[in-house]
């Protein structure tokens, strides 16, 4: 079929849909790559070298912050991800609202477009993702920028969640019983859960934002009865779950990957699914005070709330547990999808276990603000989420182009990262427990920290080459690689039953199903 | 055993589907539209005082984004309708009444934490009005109920009467409710006055906007409905929304006027 502009920019499809998300997301990752090279060159050293003007490293720290998660990450799971494989793992044409799932993708793109004005207008945002008052509202910064590019792709995100509910409710092909689902479909129903109840919530709280610095309300004034922890309340009633928006597909595409990889049944498969994604996303809503411990609270609540954050790690170890059962006396393979799969299940442990000390209130009040924080959040859901993120489009390389990556370069890309992000991020938290605080670039005041800083930059290098050497596998995958059959992988899911690339309306005659058949039904 | 649906209303497009990609223009002109509408008018004018770039921006988003719904609405209408809106409109809905939530919760905040309420500076709430409206918007919702329940029985002069008196209900609750603001506005109350004027024009002029969007959805359904042309699933998808915003204004007028 020769190339028509008009059907990709016009496009309803889910499939053409999920690579568009793909292009703006992978356009929002170098964009903050770019920003996450600059923090990391001004860091090298201790004073000033990159600029003299802290309000520039702020700049980056925001774009940084706000692409990763907004623009990267979300969007390549519940957009490209969830888009590309839902439909073809349920069985369906299409999503239940193409229409609407194409408004969702020009939304996000609008928000992108919002977030890289940040370059070009002057007094970008300056405000981290987070846009504390009353910084974000005394600052010459544009925070009006910062609520637009939320609300925009917040919009896009609830549309997407009221398709694909709607999609996976009714759309499942004939026969296909909620036990037969994929793991990584139910993730993509319980993260859009929790999009739909809490992102509206971060709605409100930025548009507050906006309404106080621009409108003169008094949301978040305490001169006039307003209250600045109201802002950090309502922010991080969606932040934290929006954790979980991420953990559940990035685990449940881990499992999809290990399972073909391992060719194995789930270990299992219900209590990862109703105990592990169930309980995640009944536990996503009440844990979010724990990011206010030192935002002043009565003892009785911290304790409270620590008790609630160290629960969740009960359903995600029931997450861990079916993950490395799944490997279990499998016959592994170790192709690039599954060694970013495997790597996940390193990584997202030692972001899982740094994450106690800080559930609990005595250690986090000492280790709050400092670099410990972004270590572990970078091992936990930077660097987890994306290297699932990296091993699902490795994985759906041959689906969605036709043609085979090279091996050899995807085992260079993955080596040189995984080796460059431990680089990094590993004595990120050491600098945290010699006291470093974060969102400083000038650190004077803490020369012993300056060997660990000049590490972390040289290790940053080290993530830099890997991430070239993983675009050019995919450049070369497209130009060059060899024509890939239907099913490379052997595996059983639906989404390989069909011609790579799929055809507009997926399979000829759609797939019907027996109760004994499932998405990981191996030795059979 | 799980029941697709709508495998039948799919069954007919499958030559359809295999032949050519599916495309619509409208998504992304509306995408431009919403854009040019919201997020680039406001930051020209506050951000940047550049209020002709504002009005620019708007004189070209306005027309492109009621183009673009025209189209879809036409597109849905001419057999390319999903069938399942009322599904869907209930996970809406439940974004939508979260968004609420976090408006009041904000309010009851502030308000328990005042030492005094409605704190110096606000002016005395009226009573006649609100209670005028929620006269209206209550029985319009019964008169969307009526609309409904003709469409059903396929006597389509008393659905579009019946719409039309919904809409002309809903028309006055927003005509009341800007009068009530420059009453209010009149006598030095406004959005910046003190704390509950942050509360009271937020949460009225967020909810005013969702009566603005519900009429838009009627007038949506009741123009091609002139022609003879409607949706059932659009029909009561938008019914389920006015309800809704009915049900909110229950809670904005009792907790923000009234207690």
């Amino acid at each position: 079929m020769a190339f028509s502009l008009k059907e990709w920019v016009f496009t309803t499809d889910h499939k053409r849909i999920g690579v568009l998300y793909l292009i703006g997301a992978l356009a929002a990752f170098a964009v903050a790559g770019i920003m996450a090279m600059l923090m990391r060159i001004e860091l090298h050293s201790p004073g000033p070298d990159l600029t003299s003007n802290p309000n520039d490293y702020n700049v980056w720290l925001y774009f940084h912050g706000a692409a990763m998660i907004l623009g990267f990450q979300i969007p390549a799971l519940l957009g490209y991800l969830a888009n590309y494989c839902v439909p073809l793992m349920i069985g369906a044409r299409d999503v239940a609202f193409p229409r609407l799932n194409a408004f969702s993708v020009w939304l996000f793109f609008g928000g992108i477009v919002m977030a890289l004005l940040t370059f070009v207008v002057p007094d970008p945002p300056d405000i981290m993702w987070t846009g504390y008052p009353p910084y974000s509202i005394k600052t010459a910064g544009n925070t009006a920028f910062y609520t637009f590019t939320v609300l925009l792709i917040g919009f896009s995100s609830i549309l997407g969640g009221i398709n694909f509910l709607t999609t996976v409710v009714y759309l499942r092909a004939p026969g296909l019983g909620w036990n037969q689902l994929n793991i990584f479909v139910w993730s993509i129903v319980a993260a859009f859960v929790i999009q739909l109840i809490f992102v509206p919530v971060l709605g409100v709280a930025v548009t507050m934002l906006s309404l106080d610095k621009y409108l003169g309300t008094h949301f978040f004034n305490p001169a006039n009865g307003g209250d600045v922890l109201i802002y950090q309340n309502l922010f991080w009633f969606y932040s934290h779950p929006a954790v979980y928006v991420i953990l559940l597909p990035f685990i449940g595409i881990t499992f999809d990957i290990i399972a073909t990889f391992a060719r194995n049944r789930v270990f299992n498969y219900k209590a990862a699914v109703y105990g592990g994604i169930g309980g995640v996303l009944l536990l996503s809503g009440e844990v979010w005070v724990h990011h206010l411990y030192t935002a002043g609270m009565p003892d009785w609540l911290r304790l409270g709330q620590m008790v609630s954050t160290l629960l969740i790690s009960v359903p995600v170890g029931l997450l861990m547990i079916s993950l490395l059962g799944t490997l279990y006396r499998g016959s592994i393979s170790f192709r690039t999808p599954n060694l970013y799969a495997l790597a996940v299940n390193f990584t997202f442990l030692i972001g899982g276990l740094t994450g106690i000390p800080l559930a609990m209130a005595p250690l986090d009040l000492n280790l709050s603000d400092t670099y410990f924080i972004p270590g572990h959040f970078h091992y936990v859901m930077a660097v987890s989420g994306t290297f699932a993120i990296f091993g699902a489009i490795y994985y759906l390389f041959p689906k969605m182009t036709g043609r085979m990556y090279s091996e050899v370069l995807g085992w260079t890309g993955f080596i040189l990262t995984f080796i460059g992000i431990n680089l990094v991020f590993f004595p990120m938290m050491i600098a945290g427990l010699y006291g470093m605080p974060r969102r400083y670039f000038d650190y004077e005041q803490f020369p012993q920290v300056a060997g660990l800083q000049l590490f972390m930059s040289l290790g940053s290098v080290v993530i830099l080459l890997g991430a070239i050497v993983i675009l050019w596998s995919w450049i070369h995958g497209l130009l060059k690689g060899a024509k890939a059959p239907d099913n490379p992988w052997g595996s059983k899911s639906l989404e390989w039953t069909t011609q790579s690339p799929p055809p507009p309306g997926n399979w000829v005659e759609v797939p019907k199903l027996s109760p004994d058949w499932g998405p990981y039904a191996y030795g059979k | 055993m799980p029941r697709n649906t709508v495998e039948s209303s799919l069954a007919p497009e499958v030559e359809h589907f295999a032949l050519h990609w599916e495309t619509s223009v409208w998504p992304l002109v509306l995408g431009v539209g919403v854009l040019l509408v919201l997020p680039l008018p406001f930051s020209f004018h506050f951000v940047y005082q550049q209020s002709f770039l504002a009005v620019l921006c708007l004189g070209v988003g306005v027309p492109l984004t009621v183009v673009a719904i025209a189209g879809w609405v036409n597109e849905g209408l001419a057999g390319h309708g999903e069938g399942l809106s009322t599904p869907a409109m209930g996970w809406f809905i439940l974004a939508e009444a979260l968004l609420f939530l976090g408006f009041f919760a904000a309010y009851w905040v502030i308000r328990l934490s005042a030492p005094a309420w409605p704190p110096a500076g606000s002016v005395p709430m009226p009573t006649v009005i609100p209670a005028v409206m929620t006269v209206l918007l209550v029985s319009s919702s019964f008169t969307y109920y009526a609309a409904e329940a003709a469409h059903e029985k396929g006597r389509d002069d008393g659905f579009r009467a019946w719409l039309g008196v919904s809409i002309a209900l809903g028309a006055a609750f927003v005509g009341l409710s800007a009068y009530e603001w420059s009453d209010l506005m009149g006598q030095g109350f406004s959005i910046g006055t003190n704390a509950f004027g942050t509360s009271f024009y937020s949460i009225t002029g967020f909810h005013a906007s969702h009566v603005v969007v519900g009429l838009g959805v009627f007038l949506a359904i009741l123009l091609p409905a002139l022609g003879g042309r409607t949706s059932a699933g659009l029909i009561k998808a938008g019914g389920i929304y006015w309800h809704f915003v009915d049900i909110v204004w229950l809670f904005v007028v009792s907790q923000v006027y009234f207690l």
